[in-house]
Order: structure tokens, then sequence, then C-alpha cells
């Protein structure tokens, strides 16, 4: 079932929180609402889930339209970040409350319980209360609760945040397991970039209360809509910095510190204003000899082993540093001379008034 | 451990232990006299360990009114103070647990109300409460006593549950919202999303987990209305009516105060109280930490 | 879904009746009785006689030396009393916060004072403080402190004393109990950071402590002062006001005025004397520990 929203807008006194958002979440798919924190994009989910009331606007499941009824009679299932489980029941009741509470015989429900259980692999802790528990398992019996309804859609917000790091790297998988086998339309919340890229079909990049970017997690990677989606997705975080384009010998060039690198052919720059912000991921930054032709040269600032890579960070103007992921191999001292050459393939330039994405001449490639 | 800390400690016990000599010694003098005969109470030096025990004291309380009926002399002076104890404590009894259901239900359905759904004025509710607990007993037994003549409930047991619910309600409710202020609210929007009515929900999720707001509310209201003179002193006036406390009183009346009767009234009126304590003290201490209690 | 369903809305309104009946009927409706009250000239034996009688009496008690006599008495029972149990109650807190064995026991007894009635405090008082055969008269010859029984509670200087000690017995937990849920709130990092300082215990309880503690003292001062000023019970039941009126303070004149002399109207004159002067108070209240200052910012 799809989940459309039209118009959609929430304010809390006069702090507007979502403006008029106008998108459909696609039957079956694992969507992803990416953004800082106070983006609104817990807000959206506990809107799509009853939770909260529209200040404007319809919410549709399918050809049915839901903002009017109560979570209850949305048939939806949610997983919260804090888990909620329901600190006196067992775990058995509190995967079993939904059916409970919609009559379900108590026979068929034990069944249903234990078929979930089974699956999550929580079968012995069904008598166990959730105070007896770890916070694995604790997201496991939130995760079956949720799935014994066989809910129409299924709602995350934030649901890993609160796993140690090892946990929530094995629990990823799991969950984008559970999603192709369920095929359930799913919403999940959070603002790890790296949940969204691994687990999503589809990711809504937020912030401010505005959808920034809605596509798939290649499609806000390599072409980030504008300046925020940029910045936000990616780490280390994308260098920036304004350049001035310009025309030498008939052909552009952008002037990044001093130096004129040619402009790249993947962008329509016919009509576009002279000031331009340059991005460029340091994965796409290479360490050259100072010297070196076409290469922006700078002073070694600072560098930093992260593993099986180095991080370096070169001044290539006055307050204006650039980060360059190399191999740890490559050795730079401090301080002294060094230049960066960007992979003219992999830059992106944005309009520096609006902050968007120049128009692509080429398509994704795959 | 070093000397120094033995001796430390040693100092330490040494004051703790006088200390709780002081604070307890009051009851404790009072329970050795009420097991004294009363020659015994009137001596001069006093005995501190009791020579002899008796259970005369509590003999007359708990029997004293089988005993002036069985006389049936029916004196002319009419039956002693002590004849009417065990009414006075059935009365505070009833009273107490009358008034602690009320409060509690009242500011637990209130508060949760406050909490958990919008309410013009509702952010005033619960502070007017505070300022409504910090106005004095005295302030308000004149004027509810006009009112409980008006619908003419005076001299009755009810009309002192009325008057104790109003002292207590106050704080009983702050209590509460600050309890379900603290409560996740994620548990029971689970419950919403899990199909449950808003009823279901308060019944099923909200009680059970409410049990220690409940327990520090209930407590407050046990020890204010067990305590309480004012109101039984203004609202009542039949002796079989009184509440305990305004009842001992009476043991001033006569031109000789019989002390042992006294004490063992004193006895017997801090033993309900004494084991509320000692089975909800880490309760109590919770609820005090919620706020402060009136006294 | 099956069955009948009420909105939130509905849930909401239904929960709250019963307290505003409650708080409508038998709180507000009295303390706006007691302030029409006290422009009213009212004997309860003469139900049918209520006159107006505008501000003669708040004149009335204005005039009234015993008025003021309580006031000042009131100060003075009140000052003491709060003084005596703040110092008491920390310095307590202070050695109950630390971790021994069986310190719990000590906690448990040293906070049982507090639930015992007003009225059995009162009446074992008024037997240890006997001035003939009262235990404490007793100790006292006998160990040598004093030559003669003391007049405990015939003489106005020694019934105050044994007022004010009543309630000092009786409210040290409270402070006690705040105090030590505040204490052990404190991070024990911040006295190792001091120790690693160079500071002593006594400046690490001057430097550390004490700070910390302002918040919780501040209240437990203000409220503890609001409450015994205006307390009743435990100097009627001990002394009745007396010897003559010298332990009488603001609550024991209302009740005399009203349930002695049967005049209502002054009685609740002086209530709302003492309301203006809670309100005072509370505004000191809030003004000193910033309360409500969480709310607006949310």
């Amino acid at each position: 079932m799809d989940v459309r929203l039209e118009g959609l807008s929430k304010s809390f006194g006069s702090n507007q929180v979502l403006k008029s958002l106008d998108m459909t979440f696609p039957e079956r798919r694992f969507v992803t609402l990416l953004g800082p924190s106070g983006c609104g994009k817990t807000t959206l989910l506990r809107m799509i889930a009853g939770l909260e009331k529209a200040t404007e606007g319809a919410i549709w499941f399918g050809g049915r339209r839901v903002d009017h009824l109560s979570p209850g009679e949305r048939n939806i299932a949610m997983v919260f970040q804090s888990y909620a489980l329901y600190p006196t029941m067992d775990v058995a009741a509190n995967i079993g409350y939904g059916l409970k509470v919609r009559g379900m015989a108590k026979p068929d429900r034990a069944e249903k319980v234990g078929i979930v259980a089974k699956v999550l692999e929580i079968g012995h802790l069904l008598a166990r209360k959730p105070k007896a528990l770890s916070g694995g398992q604790r997201q496991r019996v939130a995760l079956g609760r949720a799935m014994v309804r066989k809910p129409d859609i299924f709602l995350m917000d934030e649901p890993l945040s609160n796993l140690d790091a090892k946990l929530r790297a094995t629990m990823r998988g799991e969950l984008r397991r559970f999603h192709l086998d369920l095929q359930t339309t799913s919403i999940y919340v959070t603002h790890d970039q790296l949940e969204a890229m691994t687990m999503s079909d589809l990711v809504a990049v937020m912030d401010a209360g505005v959808v920034q970017q809605f596509g798939t997690p290649e499609e806000v990677y390599d072409r980030p809509a504008n300046l925020f989606v940029a910045g936000f997705i990616g780490s280390p975080p994308m260098n920036f910095a304004e350049v001035e384009l310009e025309t030498t010998g008939g052909r552009p060039v952008l002037r990044l510190a001093g130096t004129a690198l040619p402009a790249p052919d993947h962008f329509d720059l016919a009509g576009v204003p002279p000031r331009l912000v340059l991005g460029i991921r340091p994965q796409d930054v290479s360490v050259t000899n100072p010297d070196a032709a076409g290469a922006v040269p700078g002073t070694v600032w600072m560098t930093e082993l992260i593993g099986s890579e180095r991080l370096i960070e070169v001044e290539i103007a006055p307050k204006l540093r650039f980060t360059a992921e190399v191999k740890s191999s490559v050795r730079c001292a401090l301080n002294s001379r060094a230049a960066l050459r960007l992979d003219p393939a992999r830059i992106h330039l944005f309009d520096a008034a609006t902050g968007r994405s120049l128009a692509r001449q080429d398509s994704l490639p795959g | 451990m070093s000397a120094k800390t033995l001796i430390g400690r040693v100092a330490l016990y040494a004051l703790l232990s006088a200390i709780t000599f002081l604070v307890c010694f009051p009851l404790v003098w009072a329970f050795f006299t009420s097991v004294k005969p009363k020659e015994e109470i009137f001596r001069w030096p006093p005995t501190l360990w009791p020579e002899s025990w008796t259970l005369e004291n509590y003999r007359a309380l708990l029997e004293g009114k089988q005993a002036y009926f069985q006389a049936g002399a029916a004196a002319a002076s009419g039956p002693p103070p002590s004849a009417f104890f065990l009414d006075w404590f059935l009365n505070s009894l009833i009273v107490t647990l009358g008034t602690t259901a009320i409060s509690t239900i009242v500011s637990t359905l209130a508060a949760y109300s406050l909490t958990r759904f919008r309410f013009p004025g509702q952010r005033a509710v619960p502070y007017l409460a505070l300022v409504g607990y910090m106005v004095p007993s005295i302030i308000f037994v004149f004027p509810m006593f006009l009112v409980m003549a008006d619908l003419r409930l005076t001299d009755t047991l009810f009309s002192l549950i009325l008057g104790y619910v109003c002292i207590t309600l106050p704080f009983c409710m702050w209590l509460m919202w600050a309890f379900f202020r603290g409560v996740p609210i994620e548990i029971e929007e689970a419950a919403l999303v899990d199909g449950a009515s808003r009823l279901r929900v308060f019944w099923e999720i909200v009680l059970p987990t409410a049990w220690p707001g409940i327990i520090a509310a209930a407590i407050f209201t046990l020890i204010v209305s067990w305590n309480d003179y004012l109101f039984g002193r203004v609202f009542m006036n039949s002796m079989e009516n009184l509440p305990l406390t305004v009842g001992v009183m009476h043991f001033f009346d006569g031109t000789h105060v019989d002390w042992g009767l006294m004490m063992a009234s004193s006895v017997l009126m801090t033993v309900p109280m004494a084991v509320l304590f000692m089975l909800l003290q880490k309760h109590l201490v919770a609820g005090f930490g919620a706020g402060a209690v009136k006294g | 879904m099956r069955g009948f369903r009420l909105s939130d809305r509905q849930v909401g309104i239904l929960f709250m009746l019963p307290f505003l009946v409650t708080a409508g009927a038998f709180m507000v409706w009295p303390v706006a009785e007691a302030v029409r009250l006290a422009f009213y000239s009212y004997n309860p034996l003469r139900p049918d006689d209520l006159t107006w009688v505008g501000f003669e009496n708040f004149e009335r008690i204005f005039d009234d030396p015993l008025f003021w006599e309580s006031f000042s008495q009131a100060l003075v029972w009140t000052g003491w009393s709060i003084v005596l149990q703040t110092l008491l109650g920390v310095g307590l807190a202070m050695l109950l916060h630390v971790a021994l064995p069986g310190i719990a026991v000590f906690r448990g007894l040293l906070l049982f004072p507090y639930i015992v009635p007003t009225v059995v405090i009162a009446l074992n008082w008024r037997w240890i403080f006997n001035s003939e055969i009262g235990i404490v008269n007793h100790a006292l010859v006998s160990l040598g402190i004093v030559e003669q029984n003391i007049a405990w509670l015939s003489t106005p200087n020694m019934a105050m004393t044994s007022a004010v000690l009543l309630n000092v017995w009786k409210y040290t937990p409270f402070v006690i109990i705040c105090v030590l849920a505040r204490l052990q709130t404190i991070p024990t990092e911040l006295y190792d950071a001091a120790k690693v300082d160079g500071a002593r215990a006594w400046r690490r309880f001057i430097d550390i402590t004490l700070p910390m503690l302002k918040e919780v003292l501040v209240v437990v001062i203000v409220f503890r002062t609001i409450w015994t000023f205006n307390k009743f019970e435990e100097i009627y039941l001990l002394t009745r006001g007396g010897p003559g009126t010298s332990t009488f303070n603001l609550a024991v004149y209302a009740f005399e005025e009203g349930m002695a002399n049967l005049r209502l109207g002054v009685a609740a004159a002086t209530g709302v004397v003492m309301i203006v002067l809670l309100l005072a108070g509370t505004v000191v209240y809030v003004r000193v520990s910033g309360f409500g200052q969480e709310e607006k910012g949310s």
C-alpha cells in the first residue's frame, strides 16, 4: 500500500515544523527520512502514525484517506526509539497486545506470537519482563510487536539509535532482510546516513521542515540536489569553496584559490552566474607534489590516520582547507608544501546564490 | 582499617546513636508509661524501666465501652471518654481510608488528563494546586464548616472526608502531575498504534505503571487525614463521631489527668502509622523527593 | 473498531471533571467565602444575622493588641524553629550520607517523627515536660544541670521553648530527607576533582556541598517558613496558646476568635491577612528560586 501526502503542514504555535509536503512513498519500498535533529522527520512519521494531527493537508494510504483516523484504526505498526515496551507485561503479552486488543482468541494469539518469536529468535524469552532483557533483545521484541499484526505500513523511529555500534551493524542487515521477506511499505526515520544508505530503497533528505531531495541512495550521494544534501551526506563531509567561472582561451575554467581548473563538462554552464560553489568529496581528492600542473597548491595543516585511509587537510588559501582521503601509505610532513588534485569527473557545482546544483548534462551511470 | 578511621567510625556511631535516642525517646517513654501501673507512673523519682508490667491502660481503652455498659450503672455523669476510644479509632480509620481513596482517584485522573490532553489554562492548574496546597487549613476550616452546615453534613464522617480531600487533593494532584510528566508517553503511543482505545490504554498500560506515584500520593493522604485535628474539632460535635485525634484530647477534661491512659492511646494512635512507615519507607522517601510534604 | 469509543477530548474532560467539581465546590468556594466573610459580622448561633461591616473586622484586628502579640510571637516561633531545624537537618543529613554498614537503620529511625500524629507528640511532650513528674526535669536535676524543676509549660518563655522544640523534633526529618535526596545526586567526581585540587574536607563542604544544597535549602526554608508561621495544631495542642496568650500565633488567634468568641467575620479577616502574608512569601519563593523558569523556556 502506498502512502501519499498532500500539502501536509504542521505547526506548533507559531513554529512551522513541516511546510506543505507533497510526496508519495511507493508500495513495498523501504523509505528513509534522513535529516538532522529538528528537521521535522519524526513529526512527519508521527503524523503518518496518527499520533500528531496535521495542521493542514491530507494523508492517503492507498485509496483511503486516513488523517482523521486514530492510530489504532490505520492498521500500521510502529517501532519506537525507546522501544516503548509495556513494562508490566512479559514478552509474549507485549508482542500479542495488538492482537488481544483486536479480540483475537488466546490460542490463536499464542500461535502467532510463537511464529514471530521464532523468526526473531526470541522464543526462549517469552516469559520475561522487558526489564530483564538486553538492549538487542528489547529491540527484537519491539520488532516482533510490529511484525505480528501484518500491518499495511511499517513505521520505525530511529530504532537502532540505542544499540551499540556492533549490534547496530548486525541489526541493519536483519532489518533489511525482514523487509525483503515481508515486503511491507516501510518508513524509517534516522539521522544516521549510514543506516539510510545501506537499508533504503529511497531516501528523503529533510531539513527545516522541507524535503530537500527524494531519491535512491545513489542519487542523493552522487547527485546532491543542493548544498545542504551535499554537505549532509558523506563522511568525511564534502569540501566546499567559492569559485569564479571564467573563460580562458575560449574554454571555461574555474578559479579556485588562484588556480585555474578546467570546468567539468558534465554541467550545463550556459547562462550560469559567475559565482559558484565547488564541492568535492575527500575521496575524490588526491595529494601530489607542490609543483604539479593543474593541482591546487597549499600547506599541509593536519593529517589523521583513520585505519586503512589517511585524511590529509591542506590549507589552500587563508582559512580555506580541503581534506583529501588517501591511502594510509601516503605520508606528508606537517607544514610542508603539497598540492591537491581534484578528480574533474567528480566535481559538483552549485549556484552560490540559491545553493542549488547546476543542471547536469550526463545521466547517472548504471 | 587504620586506627584513626576506626575511632572516627566509633565516634560517628556513638553520635548517631545519641541522636537517635533523643529522637525516639518520647515515643519509647510513652510506651513505658503506658505499661506501668498507676502508682508507678506517679512515683518520683520515676522508674526508667517499668518495675511491673500491666495492660490495664490498653484494656481500659479497648474494652471501655463494654465495661461501661456491662456495669449497667449508667452513671448520671455519663460514660468516661475512654469508653469511646474504639468508636474514635474506627471513625479515624473510615475517614482516612475514604479520603485516601477519593483523593488518589480524583488526582490520578485529573493529572493524567492534564499531562496528556490539551486544555486552555492547562499550565496554570498544577501551579494553582501548589498554591492551594500552601494555604493553611485554618483558613479553609470555618467557611468550609459553613458550607457543610448548608449541606447539613456537619457532625458526619462524610464532612470530614470532604474536608480532608480538599486539603490533600492539591498536593496529590501536583505529585501525580509531576509523576505522569516523567512517564514516557511512547509506551502509551505504542498501545494506541496497537489499536487500544484511550480508556483501555489508561486502564491496561498507564495504571499498572503508575503505582509508585499513586502510592506516594496515598501515603501523603493517609498521614494528613490520620493526623489532622483541626477539621475534626470544628466539624464534629457528638462524642461517638469524633476522630481519634480530637477524642483523646478529651482525656484532659477531668480534674486529674490519667497519663497511663493517655500514653496508651498515643501508642495505639501511632501504631497504624508506624506499620505504614515500615512497609512503605522506600516509597515515603520517594514521595517526599517529588515535592515537599505538608505539615 | 468495535464498541463505543471516546475521543481523546471526551476522555480528557471526563477525567478532569471530578477534580474540577471537588476543587470548585470545596476549595474555591470556601476560600471565596472566607474572603467574603471577612467583610461581614457573623455569629454561627444566629445564622440569619449576617451584616455587612466593610473593613470593620480588619480595623478591629489591627486595633487588637492580641493580634500584634500573636503576630510577633509567630515570628519568634517561626524564626527559632526554622533556624534550628535547618542547621540540625543539614548536619544530620551530612552524617547520614556516609556509606556505613547499618546506616539505613539510623536513616529510618530518624525519619520516624515525621509521620507521628501531632496530637501524639503534643501528648508526649506534655508528659515528658511535665513540671512535677516529667522525665526531662528528672534528668536535668539528677544530672545537676538545673537545681530545681523547670516549669516548662506554665511560664511564657519556657512554653515557647517547648513549642519550638516540638516543631524542631517533628520537622527536622523533613529537612534531612530533602537534603539527603539532594546530596545523593551530587556527582562524586566533583569531590574527586576538589581532592585533586587539594581541598580539605571543610573546604569541600563550603565550596561544593553548600552551593549544591542552596537550591533545595531555599525551597525547604521558604516552604517550612510559610507552614510554620501558619501552623495551628502544634501550638494549640501543646499550650492552647498559653500560659495566658503567650504562645498565640495568628492561626490560634483566628481559631479562638472563630471558635471561642464565635466571631467568624474576625476569624475570616485574620485568615485574609494570613493569605496576604502567604502570597508575599510565595512571591519571595518564586523570585529566589526562579521557579517556573523551565516552563517558560519550553
